[in-house]
């Protein structure tokens, strides 16, 4: 009884923030689409080129439908989005959701090896600097994070280009390989942007673990462990990494979200043909299918990031309900 | 069979170096005839649509013309074997060369040139003139086609070997019969490249396949004439948005090719022995200020003649292209290298940097501290150093300037306003075109002094256009020469530009990648070069 009752209220909260995100993502959309509209630039200046005469532009325009009214634009976005059509980019002509497919594989990659890379050693990281606060390692640790989190992403970009790519010639400057193309191409495409991309993250990681370890490595509980003959590994894994949990997988979900916006740079640096420099390039040509559709789809991306962090303090901490 | 610890290493090692390295060595043996070239970011794919560079070399590469200019600016046939023309100078009947066939095996038709020339004249000046002037554009047969006039027309093979502004390619009848504000969406042309659409990622690569089909002419490559031969398999762009990234990948060796690199990384690129810095447009970029006609202060004669008098052109160099063999001067308004460049009515200012006299003439011109807004594009690096450093000029001599940075794209939108500084309008923005272009007054719209009609800035003098419309009717190039000193003493009068000063863009190559073709424009061609 009592379970069945603990599933619908999960259920009951999975829905309730659905139906929030579909209202997040609505305004992101109507918020997006005005202030493109307000903000100076004119596609279709771009499209015609620098030598473009007003008369050519008007052309353009007209056939663009930028002449309509705001509304009639906007309920002619809503409807055809709403039939899943997210409309054909103003540049490549092609539809933005084929170019955002087209761009996915590049950017999931790049996410992933940098989230899997940060987590590991950031929250090792972190518990090695907890369990030996105040000493050599922990010190070392704490200024490397430092050092980490304060260093932007395309200083590190070039820096590691310069190093491994054109004087030791063991990596590619810059591009992307395809998984099709062969597991090693892809990673070898990628070492370099994971390294970059990363460090911050480790750094902001391992800082909050550090501190949530260390919290909890004071508790009575700890101490009666250690009492009881608990080994170190078993101490800190079993015993402390659990319960420092909830606030590490906090971290880890924000870290998520802020990756969009490092995902920007790195690709931009590494020459990677993601999301985020379809984002860029769209926004330099006010793109504005490919713009508004983007930022829709991340604000979804970044509402389910959060709501999966909260299902998952349940399987951390037991105690917590919803 | 027993293993030892150091075999097992050894195949390890291997194991690992299979996995890493020879990836790259490996696509490096296949792709021996493969060029990386980093040219930009090819969006727009016809080039009658926009007036784009990369369209442009787009166009050259996939199209083909009637005619090209050679190394001596002279029009020879292209696609045309035979040309005649009456003795009444009216009736010009083109025959086209044997064996010209499109990308897809179909034979290229005197109808397709008959389309192109129409869709071509909906968009460009030069275009736009020989249309006015025809009284027929038809074809005869299969590889004959007829352009009858109203009237004698002698700059006809001209116009039609236009290498500025829009060239006049050659499109399939049934994409040619699109409007020109509706782009073609097949990229099928007749000139020695195809287009791979299967290897076409929008905004990061397009790839191009050498046309094994193609016959090229027996004369050998000079600019835009002559056998257009292709000596690679495949060209790929790519496009490096960030310069030191694109610096660094032709360092490595991952690229071969960089159209334009940034000036500050010429030293890196000097520096290294596998890399050169070459200048493939010879005569460069004219940069120039369009000055607001119709609004204070510069709708006075005064004011506009002033900023001749402080722009000091080697001033602007330095900001715009440090190094000094990159660069010059233009006091021509026929460019610094074209036929028709002459030193008419430049005598009085030719020096600039004269702040003094400046000054002088914006009191005359009664200017009272108006706002003077220079429109500042802060995603172009030239011409954002030059306008600040022609805001800078200007504050110095007490007028009241005032930077408008923004993108490119906005300012695109907002010069198109035409009113006061305080409702949104502007007074100057820095842009530049080919030193090259200026040598053809009728395909170029700098020169359009119309008033309103005009390009921006809305420039008016009624006996400059006058002048103008001679242009095309004039018989012989020591006439035209004698007109275009005509049209510069005037234009220098009312002065309809301000010319900042002449820089050349070099590309950077990795040695390997020799014989490309060199031009007076800007347009870059791809044939000819090879990989060694």
């Amino acid at each position: 009884m009592e379970y069945e009752e603990g599933v619908k209220a999960l259920v009951t909260y999975i829905l309730r923030r659905t139906m929030s995100a579909i209202a997040v993502m609505a305004m992101v959309g109507a918020f997006v689409f005005l202030l493109l509209r307000l903000a100076p630039g004119d596609p279709a200046a771009i499209l015609a080129g620098r030598a473009a005469t007003t008369e050519m532009i008007a052309g353009i325009r007209q056939q663009l439908g930028l002449n309509d009214p705001l509304p009639i634009q906007f309920m002619r976005w809503v409807w055809d989005m709403l039939g899943g059509d997210f409309g054909n980019s103003i540049f490549a002509g092609r539809p933005v959701l084929e170019l955002i497919a087209q761009r996915l594989e590049p950017t999931v990659s790049l996410s992933l090896l940098t989230m899997t890379l940060s987590v590991t050693v950031g929250v090792s990281f972190g518990v090695l600097a907890a369990w030996r606060a105040g000493g050599l390692i922990d010190r070392t640790l704490t200024a490397i994070s430092a050092l980490g989190y304060s260093v932007p992403v395309f200083v590190i970009g070039y820096f590691l280009i310069y190093f491994f790519a054109i004087q030791a010639r063991w990596l590619p400057v810059q591009g992307y390989k395809l998984i099709a193309d062969g597991l090693g191409p892809w990673f070898m495409h990628l070492i370099l942007p994971t390294l970059a991309l990363s460090l911050g993250f480790v750094a902001f990681i391992a800082r909050v673990t550090r501190a949530s370890t260390l919290e909890v490595l004071t508790e009575d509980y700890m101490r009666t462990a250690a009492a009881k003959g608990a080994s170190p590994y078993a101490m800190v894994v079993h015993h402390a990494l659990k319960n420092a949990g909830v606030p590490i997988l906090t971290v880890i979900g924000i870290s998520f979200a802020y990756m969009i916006g490092g995902v920007v740079l790195t690709e931009t640096v590494f020459n990677i043909p993601g999301i985020g420099r379809l984002v860029v390039d769209a926004i330099n040509n006010r793109d504005y299918p490919i713009i508004q559709s983007v930022l829709i789809l991340t604000s979804g991306l970044y509402v389910l990031i959060n709501l999966t962090v909260d299902l998952a303090y349940t399987l951390i901490d037991p105690r917590i309900r919803y | 069979m027993e293993t030892s610890r150091r075999e097992l290493m050894k195949l390890g090692l291997a194991a690992g170096a299979t996995f890493s390295m020879p990836a790259m060595l490996r696509a490096q043996t296949q792709e021996l005839r493969t060029v990386r070239m980093v040219m930009g970011d090819l969006q727009v794919f016809d080039p009658f649509f926009t007036t784009s560079d990369i369209t442009q070399y787009h166009g050259l590469a996939i199209y083909d013309t009637l005619f090209g200019l050679d190394s001596n600016l002279v029009a020879q046939p292209q696609m045309v074997d035979k040309w005649t023309v009456s003795e009444d100078q009216r009736i010009y009947t083109f025959e086209l060369r044997d064996s010209l066939s499109w990308h897809d095996g179909t034979p290229v038709t005197a109808a397709d040139c008959v389309a192109s020339l129409r869709r071509w004249g909906e968009v460009d000046p030069a275009g736009q003139l020989l249309l006015e002037r025809a009284a027929e554009i038809s074809s005869k047969d299969e590889k004959t086609f007829v352009i009858g006039f109203k009237e004698p027309f002698g700059l006809v093979i001209d116009l039609l070997a236009n290498a500025a502004g829009r060239p006049l390619f050659i499109m399939r009848e049934q994409d040619a019969k699109r409007p020109a504000t509706e782009q073609v969406t097949a990229n099928i042309g007749s000139g020695p490249f195809k287009f791979n659409a299967s290897l076409a990622k929008p905004g990061s690569s397009v790839t191009y396949d050498r046309n094994e089909n193609y016959v090229p002419r027996h004369e050998p490559a000079s600019e835009f004439s002559g056998g257009k031969v292709v000596n690679v398999d495949r060209v790929i762009w790519d496009n490096i948005s960030d310069p030191q990234t694109a610096v660094a990948a032709l360092q490595a060796s991952e690229v071969d090719f960089l159209l334009q690199p940034p000036a500050d990384l010429y030293p890196a690129i000097e520096a290294d022995p596998d890399l050169e810095l070459q200048a493939l447009g010879k005569s460069g970029s004219a940069f120039y200020a369009r000055i607001n006609f119709l609004q204070k202060p510069f709708n006075n004669v005064k004011a506009r003649q002033a900023l001749l008098h402080l722009v000091d052109q080697e001033a602007f160099l330095q900001v715009v292209s440090p190094d000094p063999k990159y660069g010059g001067t233009v006091t021509s308004l026929f460019g610094s290298r074209t036929a028709y460049s002459n030193d008419e009515n430049t005598g009085w200012y030719k020096k600039g940097g004269n702040p003094e006299k400046a000054k002088l003439l914006f009191e005359e011109a009664g200017y009272a501290g108006e706002k003077v807004l220079i429109l500042t594009p802060t995603d172009w690096s030239e011409g954002n150093n030059a306008s600040q450093f022609l805001a800078a000029s200007l504050q110095k001599i007490g007028v009241n300037a005032e930077l408008a940075p923004m993108t490119w794209s906005e300012l695109s939108a907002r010069r198109e306003n035409k009113g006061p500084v305080e409702d949104g309008g502007w007074s100057i923005f820095v842009t530049n075109q080919s030193d090259f272009s200026l040598g053809n007054p009728i395909g170029s719209i700098f020169f359009l002094a119309n008033g309103e009609k005009a390009w921006y800035g809305w420039p008016k003098s009624d006996e400059f256009e006058a002048l103008r419309a001679k242009w095309a009717d004039v018989g012989t190039t020591e006439q035209r020469k004698e007109l275009a000193r005509e049209m510069q003493r005037v234009w220098w009068d009312f002065v309809g530009a301000v010319f900042l000063c002449r820089a050349l863009s070099p590309s950077a190559r990795r040695k390997e990648l020799t014989d490309l073709i060199s031009t007076q424009g800007e347009y870059r061609p791809m044939w000819n070069m090879k990989k060694v």
